[in-house]
């Protein structure tokens, strides 16, 4: 791909709310697996005293967006807007929620989200399970449609290029790069919100935690469980000459991408994550960026503490980078596991560092004083992987 | 493993491939696969029926275009009939026809340089929704473990990744009713941009109670017969379905010598930013999406000889739609037909469906007909081919549209050509 400059950052995130809250969190980051439960607003804690899910803390739509025509929304639409908008302002493109650069008509949306609106599907079959189908909201029902977040986010902040949801679990936010580079390379738009969002809920925690992935406090700092976070991140990406021409800041440049798949052993369960097909992700992401291992000063990885897939993960890292090799930084330890919008948190860490916030929660190797070059994974459950590379804006 | 990893993806070419459909794989409610299919729409075969697979008694419609005759397990392993739900059944069962219709051997699609995109409204709903009710009404303690991994919509392009050994990337493309058009455009850009060789392309849809419910309480539903473009439609009607395509790079469907069914044009992509539900009321959107999916196939408006239309049967989209029609071919009226009139509305499935529909027209030179258009309406003032198919002037028709323009204010608009009509692809303007 050619380098595609990112011009700004907005974040809803469980370490604070817009791109200078995010980055000054990662300065001194705290990993959950060291912090008390904490009050959540979407899990009745009456009926889980126990339950260690993290939410964006006092998360607030009507400050950012105004109190109007909330209503309908649901959690995840609220995050995802409210990052779009902060990344929109960070950027420059808009002022007051007014562009100030580029037109409507070409600033498109590419949005990661796993599991859809659990509140809006699970809320409506509650409904028709115990009262009646034909009581159900319809106003809600549109939010039911897996594309409802992404689609609201080009409502509210007036985007009339394409709009793409995308669907890929843990991989999405980093195929959503893929995705956008294409439609840039296409000129379908002139700017692209990619990013990813993904909202708690009871539906999500109670399914995360029957399958025995989540942390429990009987064994907090035990090793083998990943906590469950949420929030959106969206990264405005323009090709480089657009940036250019409208003078924008550019945090740091989008250089390669890269997939790849390895089917789970025939008759096993669908869950599988392939350290093969990371490690061929991040080989054809650094080919893609014309770059080798050796150029990368961190890997900014998935490992989320859920130790199946880390092993997985830490194995094919060490056999791409060797084993003295790269400083290898976990921020979903700080940030919980977002699914959707992992990927993208993941590169708004990278734009953190390339910006001079030291890497949060290194788990091997040491980053070095300047950081350059930093490959963002992504591991999914299924058997997917991605990988993106990100760069210092160079000259 | 190393840098030089001969799976890598070689660079973009210099100048863009010619994207072109080998093979075809289709689930609908008028039939199984190409031959199936093609039989039905050319004799205008009703697939809508009475909803069978749940209750309906309480939502106060129950017609909808239910696929009965898919059984997975006439076209899955006990082992995958298991471990996926019924919208990734329908749709490994599309592509695996697809496969067999391009005559592709199964060393030309595993490995990195083939990837699966597949597009959809709510995924494997059923799942979620079977897990809901049993927790909502009988406890945590009611919720089968087994059931929670199968729900992702992320699952729908692994199945079939899975079963065909590829490795390239895996995209599931949830855009409400617009999805079958995202994923086969979508594929098309993974072969143009040279990331892929061979793309399984298309988008899957189940009928579930959630969904019709939520179609019934916004009264866009019809009692029995969706009547696109006529006066007194009253509404949709819900269908399901899969379809998948087979994209092949030129190069690569020569090199091992496959037959093109249709080429791949240019597609345009827009969005309304306007309301989650309604369309524009001036349709901009759908009027730049249609343009777009003109120009970028290198064409003129005066080289479309046909529109499979997005034809809800509603009164808003209709008319929008011939609104759409108006603006884009001025006084020129080109023949256009929906196949929602037969199936059904498809939701994410459409597109992809009636992207077959397109190729069966390029085939046979024949459109598909328009069910149950008797009384014209003056605000769809349109050429639609009422209720028998009808042959293309001169028998042969060489460029279609395919509209769809969905939720969320989603528009989404490809062409497909009889191959070799088309003009040579633009070279990418660099970025």
């Amino acid at each position: 791909m050619l380098p595609r400059a990112v011009t700004g950052v907005g974040v809803t995130s469980i370490v604070g709310v817009g791109w200078p809250a995010f980055v000054e969190a990662l300065r001194a980051p705290q990993p959950l697996t060291a912090t008390g439960p904490r009050a959540l607003t979407t899990i009745d804690l009456a009926k889980y005293p126990n339950a260690r899910a993290f939410e964006v803390p006092d998360f607030d739509a009507a400050r950012t967006l105004g109190p109007k025509g909330l209503r309908t929304l649901d959690r995840l639409t609220k995050l995802a807007v409210v990052a779009a908008r902060l990344g929109l302002a960070e950027a420059a493109l808009k002022r007051d929620n007014a562009f100030v650069a580029l037109s409507p008509e070409r600033v498109g949306v590419v949005c990661s989200n796993a599991y859809g609106s659990l509140e809006a599907i699970t809320e409506l079959n509650r409904v028709a399970k115990l009262e009646d189908p034909r009581y159900i909201n319809p106003a809600v029902f549109p939010n039911t449609v897996a594309n409802s977040a992404s689609g609201y986010v080009s409502i509210w902040e007036n985007l009339r290029a394409l709009n793409v949801a995308i669907s890929d679990g843990n991989c999405g936010a980093l195929d959503a790069v893929a995705c956008a580079d294409i439609h840039l390379a296409q000129g379908r738009a002139d700017a692209i919100l990619v990013g990813g969002a993904e909202a708690m809920h009871e539906a999500l925690f109670l399914a995360f935690s029957l399958l025995g992935t989540l942390d429990h406090p009987d064994h907090v700092r035990q090793v083998g469980h990943l906590s469950l976070g949420e929030g959106a991140a969206f990264l405005v990406v323009e090709p480089q000459r657009i940036a250019r021409a409208r003078g924008a800041r550019v945090l740091g440049e989008i250089v390669g991408y890269g997939t790849s798949f390895e089917a789970p052993e025939e008759g096993s369960t669908l869950i599988g994550p392939s350290g093969d097909a990371l490690g061929r992700a991040v080989l054809n992401a650094l080919g893609d960026a014309k770059l080798d291992p050796s150029d990368v000063d961190v890997v900014c990885a998935s490992l989320s503490g859920l130790h199946r897939a880390d092993e997985a993960e830490r194995a094919a890292l060490e056999r791409v980078f060797g084993s003295d090799g790269v400083c290898v930084a976990a921020p979903k330890l700080v940030l919980g596991e977002t699914l959707g919008a992992g990927g993208a948190f993941g590169m708004a860490a990278a734009l953190a560092w390339l910006e001079g916030a030291r890497p949060a929660t290194v788990v091997s190797g040491h980053a070095p004083d300047e950081i350059d070059t930093v490959v963002v994974t992504s591991l999914g459950f299924y058997g997917n992987a991605s990988a993106v590379v990100l760069r210092r804006p160079q000259g | 493993m190393t840098a030089d990893d001969p799976t890598r993806s070689p660079p973009s070419p210099a100048a863009p491939a010619r994207v072109l459909v080998t093979g075809l794989g289709v689930v609908s409610s008028i039939g199984l696969g190409r031959r199936a299919f093609f039989e039905a729409l050319a004799a205008g075969k009703s697939g809508i029926s009475r909803v069978e697979s749940f209750d309906t008694t309480r939502i106060g419609r129950d017609y909808g275009g239910e696929v009965k005759a898919f059984h997975a397990r006439d076209h899955l392993t006990a082992a995958e009939t298991r471990r996926m739900g019924r919208c990734s059944a329908m749709a490994l069962a599309a592509a695996r026809m697809a496969v067999e219709d391009a005559h592709i051997r199964p060393s030309h699609l595993g490995g990195p340089r083939t990837s699966v995109v597949l597009g959809t409204t709510m995924g494997e709903a059923d799942v979620l929704g079977d897990i809901d009710r049993a927790w909502i009404a009988r406890g945590v303690s009611a919720v089968r473990r087994a059931h929670l991994p199968k729900y992702g919509s992320t699952l729908l392009p692994i199945h079939l990744a899975r079963a065909f050994g590829t490795e390239g990337a895996v995209i599931a493309l949830p855009a409400a009713c617009a999805a079958g058009n995202y994923a086969i455009g979508f594929g098309a850009d993974l072969i143009r941009q040279g990331r892929a060789d061979v793309v399984l392309a298309g988008a899957t849809e189940i009928l579930q109670e959630l969904q019709y419910s939520g179609f019934a309480r916004l009264a866009a539903m019809a009692q029995q017969r969706c009547q696109p473009f006529d006066l007194n439609r009253q509404g949709l009607i819900v269908g399901e379905g899969a379809a998948v395509l087979v994209l092949e790079s030129e190069a690569h469907a020569v090199r091992r010598g496959a037959t093109a069914c249709a080429e791949v044009g240019g597609y345009g992509l827009t969005c309304d930013g306007y309301h989650i539900t309604r369309p524009h009321p001036e349709a901009v959107g759908s009027i730049e999406a249609m343009r777009q999916a003109i120009t970028r196939s290198g064409v003129t408006p005066e080289a479309i000889d046909f529109v499979n239309a997005h034809g809800t049967g509603t009164r808003a989209n209709d008319a929008a739609e011939a609104k759409v029609m108006h603006d884009v071919f001025g006084g020129r009226r080109v023949p256009i037909s929906s196949m929602k009139s037969l199936i059904g509305h498809c939701m994410g499935a459409a597109s992809a469906i009636e992207a077959v529909g397109c190729v069966f027209t390029l085939e046979t030179g024949v459109f598909p007909p328009t069910a149950g258009y008797e009384t014209p309406d003056p605000e769809c003032d349109l050429d639609v081919v009422a209720n028998a198919a009808r042959t293309a002037p001169g028998g042969v028709a060489n460029i279609v549209l395919n509209n769809s323009l969905a939720f969320g204010g989603y528009n989404a608009v490809a062409c497909f050509a009889r191959p070799g009509v088309l003009p040579e692809p633009p070279t990418l303007e660099v970025l």
